[in-house]
């Protein structure tokens, strides 16, 4: 065993642990800067305060609705603009990675577009769309679609110029090349994008269901937000960051599963 | 005496305003190993660029059977240095990738990619993704997953030179053994002077292509090729001194 590296079961003990320890910790020093008093409950409230309006919002919902309700109403809504984001970015931006003329095409749109706030298009998307679901879903389908198709992208150009050559010179055609070279190679940024472009879309889904309607976690902090009821607030960002969290872990999950070459050539 | 299979005819190649070759002309005939030797940057890979249809010459060209080179394809096949395998791809898939391409059945593909794993030594490590094989063994794929193809010249573009010597020895014997047993015709660069002597029939010393200039030696070691003991015969070690002198001569610094 080399100097450095410690034994594979001994180093995943210490992952979890520290893993562990530093939400354990934020918590320590959230709940030590409301035992004393020094901050007003309404600007900074207590753990057990969000708790109980966490576990209130479970039984009794909010604002007349379910909390499952709530839940199921943002997660429709970034995982429909999540998996068509995806399904048009990945393509796109392989094909941006492997013909200059479709870069061509799509490099000055995506390079005004991607540093635009979503909150600045959203007085827009309401003229455009409504305040329904379409709004909502186009909002957040549009940056995910902007991260997919750069980091698909980035991926195709990575692609070892050998490893291209070898498949040509093995008689692969343009589409066998695409499918079995470029695709695979582009893979581990693809899952890298894939996890930023989540993290983007919870972001995002706040500011989206400003767009109107009464459902969705982030109306409920929206609209517990503008009542002051900050442990609500709490609550609602809890119950996001779980979901990103959650998503975050599956989609790492998958990448280790399906990249399993990464980092081992 | 056979018909050349590969002509390269009078080939000048450039870019940039900037002349590599120029007037090169050689053949390669059946069965034969040909070694394009020289010093980093004369021009060698250049040459089997061309032949491998990645490059193409700015005047003059090259015929395989006749035909002109105009793209890559199945018939020429190319050994990297870095061997360039799919690293997504288990060993057999990498061995059978031309015949998969080609649309062939996957009955007809396990068993081509089983009957090129025994030919360089793999029986047993189909299903090991490339990650888990040595740097010998990874060559071993990329020499499989070439002759599957059943290619007319097979291109080795200085195959072995990231390799430690021993295994470097090894997979020069197997090479002479793997030609012995299909009879295919190998073009292999290096810049190796002992890789040279041992496995070429012929070596073109590459001194100035610039001129389409280059020295041409014949090896005379008896057969079996792939025996080590050729490495200790008088004729390797003659041949590779005479070679080295050249070699010092035109050593520009």
């Amino acid at each position: 065993m080399t100097a450095g590296e410690t034994s594979p079961s001994r180093a995943k003990r210490r992952y979890a642990a520290l893993a562990v320890l530093s939400p354990v910790l934020l918590l320590l020093v959230w709940t030590l800067l409301t035992v004393r008093g020094s901050v007003p409950p309404v600007i900074l409230p207590s753990p057990s305060a969000v708790a109980a309006s966490l576990w209130d919002m479970i039984e009794r919902g909010y604002s007349g609705t379910p909390i499952g309700t709530h839940i199921a109403a943002s997660l429709m809504r970034v995982g429909v603009a999540f998996m068509l984001g995806a399904m048009l970015g990945v393509p796109i931006g392989l094909l941006r990675g492997r013909v200059s003329s479709i870069d061509a095409l799509f490099v000055a749109p995506s390079a005004i577009l991607l540093p635009i706030p979503p909150l600045g298009l959203i007085p827009l998307f309401i003229l455009w769309f409504g305040i329904g679901e379409l709004s909502k879903i186009v909002l957040i389908f549009l940056f995910v679609f902007l991260i997919m198709m750069v980091n698909a992208q980035a991926g195709a150009n990575a692609v070892g110029l050998d490893t291209l050559r070898a498949a040509q010179s093995m008689g692969a055609n343009r589409w066998q090349v695409f499918r079995f070279v470029v695709l695979p190679s582009a893979l581990p940024q693809i899952m890298t994008g894939l996890r930023i472009a989540m993290g983007t879309a919870l972001t995002i889904l706040v500011a989206s269901e400003l767009l109107g309607g009464d459902r969705g976690l982030g109306f409920v902090i929206l609209d517990a937000s503008s009542f002051f009821r900050t442990t609500y607030v709490f609550a609602g960002i809890i119950l996001i960051g779980f979901i990103g969290l959650i998503s975050d872990r599956a989609i790492a999950y998958a990448a280790r599963r399906i990249v399993h070459w990464e980092g081992r050539r | 005496m056979t018909s050349p299979v590969l002509k390269f005819d009078h080939v000048s190649f450039g870019y940039n305003g900037r002349t590599i070759m120029r007037d090169t002309s050689f053949d390669i005939r059946s069965g034969e190993i040909v070694v394009l030797l020289g010093p980093s940057g004369c021009g060698k890979t250049t040459i089997l660029n061309m032949i491998a249809g990645f490059l193409t010459p700015t005047s003059g060209g090259a015929f395989l059977d006749g035909r002109q080179i105009d793209g890559p394809g199945p018939d020429r096949g190319v050994v990297f240095q870095a061997a360039a395998l799919f690293d997504w791809m288990t060993v057999a898939q990498n061995i059978a990738f031309s015949l998969r391409c080609a649309r062939r059945s996957s009955a007809e593909q396990r068993r081509v990619a089983a009957e090129m794993s025994a030919l360089v030594g793999l029986s047993g490590f189909e299903d090991h993704y490339p990650y888990h094989l040595s740097g010998g063994m990874r060559q071993r794929v990329g020499l499989a997953r070439v002759l599957a193809a059943k290619p007319r010249v097979m291109l080795m573009d200085e195959p072995f030179s990231a390799l430690d010597v021993q295994t470097r020895e090894q997979l020069e014997e197997e090479t002479l053994r793997i030609r012995d047993q299909t009879g295919c015709t190998i073009l292999f660069v290096t810049h190796s002077i002992d890789e040279a002597v041992f496995v070429g029939d012929r070596i073109f010393l590459l001194t100035d292509l610039r001129t389409g200039d280059y020295e041409q030696f014949e090896v005379d070691l008896p057969a079996p090729r792939a025996a080590s003991e050729n490495r200790l015969n008088p004729e390797f070690i003659r041949l590779r001194e005479v070679i080295y002198r050249k070699m010092l001569q035109r050593a520009p610094h």
